[in-house]
């Protein structure tokens, strides 16, 4: 008796989706800072942050703000799946897993693909206040936005899932993706254009190969294309293509450190 | 009768420090086969290296002729383990942990729910279903590790310390449930510190100390090969002194000791022996009144092949 991959595959995906609503309530609590973040603290940045120049006077900083703020958000519940893995690794859950008659692709991809979907999921309401707060947006703006949402938050806990089963220390993922989330936000062009991150020269080149960057200016692009594609930091088939293909990456990578690399135990 | 598991030459390390030292051993189809020793013996990590949770340094283990090195993927499909230390989110609810495992193990949704239902039952888990793990007794939390083994009814299921802090009630009732699933056809591989534990259900044992393999056999074979480890009482009326002339003119006969009416000979094979005993005794005239044989504990098998009393090592 033995589960196909496929099914083994949407139980793993369902496995973290189930995590997720035991955390209902730490969700709703991130909702509701979110809200407050965006109708407050965007609408008073938006009062003292105006385009000049380069882009037409129907772009706000505010519509610019929004997109951002939630890139933003679904980067750190994506990175906050290392203390899931964490804590799951000093429960022994990760030795359980290992266990299972399932093949360790099936076992890899699963939870890269159910985390990032959980996370994706767990963001949604956002995206919703977002798209309220837009005045919407056209069907193909939101379809790219949140497939490449998905894609990128996949991509995300891929690499969250490598570095956390290789590093195997509570503490060590504390502080490396404490910096990871902090860092690798402020080196976008989530909340500042590529054109003035460009004035600083390793801001600009950090923002350039940032998935973070690439995923928010897609989304801006779909969504205010005429006035937003002097701003963007590539086209949008070239950001789609890097985020399709950094996700398949930092995957593949997971896949490889579980089927190679990972063995249980050593974690305290 | 098959090899299940070969174990050959099967070393790891974990930095500097050798958890096994260079194992060899062959586990049958269909047996209960005990690993006995102390914490930190090597135990566990044998079993999880079978169970392809570690990998070797050296050497391989093949089950049912399978590699866990190059086809861990097949082997998992045989192997099912219950853990130590079960292994559960605090927030987790048995039946939802349970229902999860029995889907992921290849049961259907209906069959899931059923097996999980049968097997909580079976185990007194059902009562406890909804309630969180970090509510669950030490006993309750064993039962949900033992549960999800008999819910995948693999061919080779392995318990690590299935007893360890349970009551001696529970003790017999899930011992009576890992032997009925080797009735089903299951081989079984318990690892244990409980001297009792390993007597009760263990066909074979393999003592392993300090990483390293030091005896192997079924419990009256390692009995046996522990020199003068039976003790023959004889209760008898007439001359202690004939008695000690007599014995000790038999062979093999090791060390005497005389008490009053009785005589306390220690030596191998003894319920061989005594028959020998008593027709020596009667010959020569004594009237012997009982006589008693006690085999050595399992304790003192592992004592002589370790150096170490379980309970000090």
């Amino acid at each position: 008796m033995q589960t196909s991959d496929l099914r083994a595959m949407l139980l793993l995906v369902q496995w973290d989706l189930m995590r997720m609503w035991r955390r209902r309530i730490f969700v709703l609590m991130r909702i509701t800072w979110f809200a407050v973040q965006v109708s407050i603290f965007g609408l008073a940045l938006t009062a003292m942050v105006r385009f000049r120049g380069i882009v037409s006077a129907q772009l706000d900083y505010y519509h610019f703000y929004l997109l951002g703020v939630y890139t933003s958000m679904l980067f750190s519940i994506s990175v906050s799946n290392a203390y899931e893995v964490a804590e799951e690794f000093e429960e022994g859950i990760i030795e359980y897993h290992l266990t299972l008659p399932i093949k360790r692709r099936v076992l890899s991809l699963g939870r890269a693909v159910g985390g990032g979907l959980a996370a994706f999921i767990f963001t949604l309401p956002m995206y919703a206040i977002v798209l309220m707060l837009l005045g919407g947006g056209p069907p193909e703006a939101i379809a790219v936005s949140l497939a490449a949402s998905a894609v990128f938050s996949v991509g995300i806990v891929g690499l969250v899932l490598s570095l956390v089963l290789s590093v195997k220390s509570g503490d060590a993922t504390d502080i490396l993706f404490g910096i990871i989330d902090a860092v690798i936000v402020r080196l976008s062009t989530i909340f500042y254009p590529a054109v003035v991150l460009s004035r600083v020269a390793p801001y600009y080149y950090a923002a350039l190969v940032n998935p973070l960057s690439h995923l928010v200016d897609l989304a801006r692009t779909f969504f205010f294309f005429e006035e937003y594609r002097v701003l963007a930091i590539a086209s949008p088939v070239t950001m789609a293509a890097y985020l399709l293909g950094l996700a398949a990456g930092l995957v593949s990578l997971a896949i490889y450190i579980v089927e190679r690399k990972l063995e249980g135990g050593g974690w305290r | 009768m098959g090899v299940a598991v070969k174990i050959a030459g099967f070393t790891k390390k974990f930095g500097n420090v050798v958890a096994v030292n260079n194992l060899n051993l062959e586990i049958y189809e269909g047996e209960m086969f005990g690993l006995l020793g102390p914490n930190g013996s090597g135990k566990s990590t044998t079993l999880l290296t079978i169970a392809t949770v570690y990998k070797p340094t050296s050497g391989d283990i093949y089950v049912f002729g399978h590699s866990v090195t190059k086809e861990d993927d097949i082997v998992r499909g045989y192997v099912g383990i219950a853990f130590q230390e079960p292994k559960a989110m605090w927030v987790d609810t048995p039946y939802e942990l349970l229902l999860w495992h029995a889907k992921i193990v290849g049961y259907s949704s209906s069959g899931a729910k059923q097996v999980v239902r049968e097997v909580m039952e079976k185990l007194e888990l059902w009562e406890h279903r909804n309630k969180q793990f970090y509510q669950l007794s030490g006993g309750t939390r064993k039962k949900l590790e033992i549960a999800k083994v008999l819910i995948q009814r693999p061919k080779l299921a392995i318990f690590d310390e299935p007893t360890a802090q349970v009551d001696v009630l529970t003790k017999h009732a899930l011992w009576d449930v890992v032997r009925a699933m080797r009735d089903e056809g299951s081989t079984i591989i318990v690892a244990t510190n409980d001297m009792f534990e390993a007597e009760r259900i263990c066909e074979r044992i393999a003592i392993i100390y300090k990483g390293e393999l030091r005896a192997l056999g079924t419990v009256k074979e390692l009995k046996d090969r522990v020199p003068g480890g039976d003790v023959v009482e004889v209760s008898f009326e007439g001359s202690k002194e004939r008695v000690e002339k007599v014995l000790s003119k038999l062979d093999g006969m090791g060390k005497l000791i005389l008490q009053n009416d009785r005589i306390v000979a220690y030596l191998n094979r003894g319920e061989e022996r005594a028959a020998e005993i008593v027709s020596t005794l009667l010959e020569a005239g004594v009237r012997v009144k009982r006589i008693m044989v006690q085999e050595p504990t399992l304790d003192d098998v592992f004592f002589y092949f370790t150096g170490a009393r379980l309970g000090e090592s």
